[in-house]
């Protein structure tokens, strides 16, 4: 699975780095959302997801390699 | 550039959606402000409606309208918006101008309150908890409005702007009248008030730089090496000094007056102290419900949306606790739920202007919870002193919020 995010639609409300630090995190600059790494490790797919869910801006979305979302 | 705000009498707003609501105004025997607004809804008034009060105005009641005139700048925009109208009325940076302008002191603002700044404040914070607790914990009793929740924030301010601790007195006042009066001849005096102040300020500033935001504001370089105009460096301590204190003094009341009449929920975030992550996961819900801003925009031109005529200048009242209990986005919305999933609440707002202090205040709400909790476990409400002086408005709350343990 894959997290990805626009920034042009993140406003750096950092609701994904505090569900799941695993994966995001946050520049020192504008705030916004850093993905450490594309690819979700293993066992974290929930948490991403919930992460997704939880974006107000609506700035994130997961991908598989099959391309099913 | 000169604004003039003459509401035009109503005429383009149909009969129907006219409703006699206003927002300062709390009735006899309401003791959760908040209630005006979810009133309205259990009246089953228009999703959009205009009242006459106030100016005139419109209110957005649904979560997707509410977004939209947060997202939407283009029409619903934040220059000059306050209800009822002050004329002149600053133009706050980078709040009160729109995308593209928007983006300059947006962005020198942006770095001094990233999650990782906040990060770096957290002891500074934890000690000015702890230092204020200090002096009631023994006590048995306090009026949290005026010996914590007021200063909590307001001491934070002046840390951060680099100003002395004995102008506490000063700030709580101009802040005071600043979101709870309606009086237009007071409250332009008071926006002279603040402003004589932040011009003190800056000029100490410049001269004598420090490591505060004040001298970050002032002595930051636009794209060609000059200082930014003086005027919007002004306007910037302005509305840092309104968006930052009230707000989160009245967050705290309405966190309060909840635990203390909630013993499970202390216990939950008692089991919580020694889980930052957790718990502030968790705060997350008394952030959904317990929402005291009441956001303005104007309209930038004449335009029809969701079928309604809106005319230039027309002002709409964003209320972000009914976006925050829409029954179509939020499960159960009216059950404060601490482990709630998937919380997408609009307190901070969304889009460009987003609140820039969102992480330092959901800090500040975390740090003094954590270190209350941990001083005072279990409080309640003076039975003898319930709540009093609830008030409405862009900020609601309480004047006064009595606990004993």
């Amino acid at each position: 699975m894959k997290v990805h995010v626009n920034l042009d639609v993140c406003q750096g409300h950092a609701k994904c780095e505090d569900l799941c630090p695993e994966v995001f995190a946050t520049d020192a600059v504008e705030g916004k959302c850093v993905i450490k790494d594309p690819e979700v490790p293993a066992g974290l797919e929930e948490k991403v997801r919930l992460a997704v869910r939880n974006c107000p801006e609506g700035a994130l979305r997961v991908s598989n390699a099959k391309g099913s979302k | 550039m000169t604004l003039h705000f003459q509401p035009p009498p109503p005429d383009h707003v149909p009969p129907e959606l006219i409703v006699d609501f206003d927002f300062f105004k709390i009735p006899e025997g309401v003791t959760d402000p908040a209630e005006i607004w979810h009133g309205l809804i259990r009246r089953g008034v228009p999703k959009i409606f205009y009242t006459p009060h106030n100016g005139g105005h419109w209110v957005f009641t649904d979560y997707d309208d509410i977004v939209e005139g947060y997202r939407n700048y283009e029409i619903f925009s934040t220059y000059q918006t306050p209800v009822p109208p002050i004329e002149p009325f600053p133009v706050m940076q980078p709040q009160g101008v729109d995308p593209p302008e928007h983006n300059v002191f947006r962005r020198l603002m942006a770095p001094m309150f990233t999650p990782v700044a906040v990060r770096g404040m957290v002891e500074e914070l934890e000690e000015r908890a702890k230092g204020l607790i200090d002096q009631f914990a023994d006590k048995g009793g306090c009026d949290f409005i005026s010996d914590f929740a007021a200063k909590y924030p307001t001491g934070t301010f002046l840390f951060l702007f680099g100003l002395s601790e004995d102008r506490l007195p000063e700030f709580l006042e101009l802040a005071k009248v600043f979101f709870r009066s309606t009086d237009p001849e007071e409250r332009a005096k008071n926006v002279t008030d603040i402003y004589a102040v932040l011009e003190i300020l800056f000029r100490e500033k410049e001269k004598n730089p420090g490591n505060d935001i004040a001298s970050a504001i002032v002595t930051a370089r636009d794209a060609e090496g000059k200082q930014h105009p003086w005027q919007d460096i002004l306007n910037c301590g302005f509305l840092l000094f309104v968006a930052g204190l009230d707000t989160v003094t009245n967050t705290l009341a309405y966190i309060w007056r909840y635990l203390a009449t909630t013993p499970e929920a202390r216990q939950h975030f008692r089991e919580r102290l020694d889980d930052p992550d957790a718990f502030l996961r968790a705060i997350e819900e008394l952030f959904r419900i317990n929402s005291v801003s009441n956001l303005f925009r104007r309209i930038t031109h004449d335009v029809e949306y969701k079928g309604i005529q809106f005319k230039q200048n027309d002002r709409v009242i964003l209320p972000n606790t009914l976006a925050n209990r829409d029954p179509d986005v939020f499960e159960n919305p009216n059950a404060i739920d601490l482990d709630r999933t998937v919380n997408t609440h609009v307190t901070f707002g969304v889009g460009p202007h987003r609140c820039v202090g969102s992480h330092l205040a959901k800090r500040e709400v975390m740090v003094s919870m954590q270190e209350w909790l941990r001083r005072i476990p279990d409080f309640q409400l003076d039975p003898n002193e319930p709540p009093s002086g609830v008030f409405g408005g862009s900020v609601m709350g309480f004047e006064s919020l009595k606990l004993v343990w």
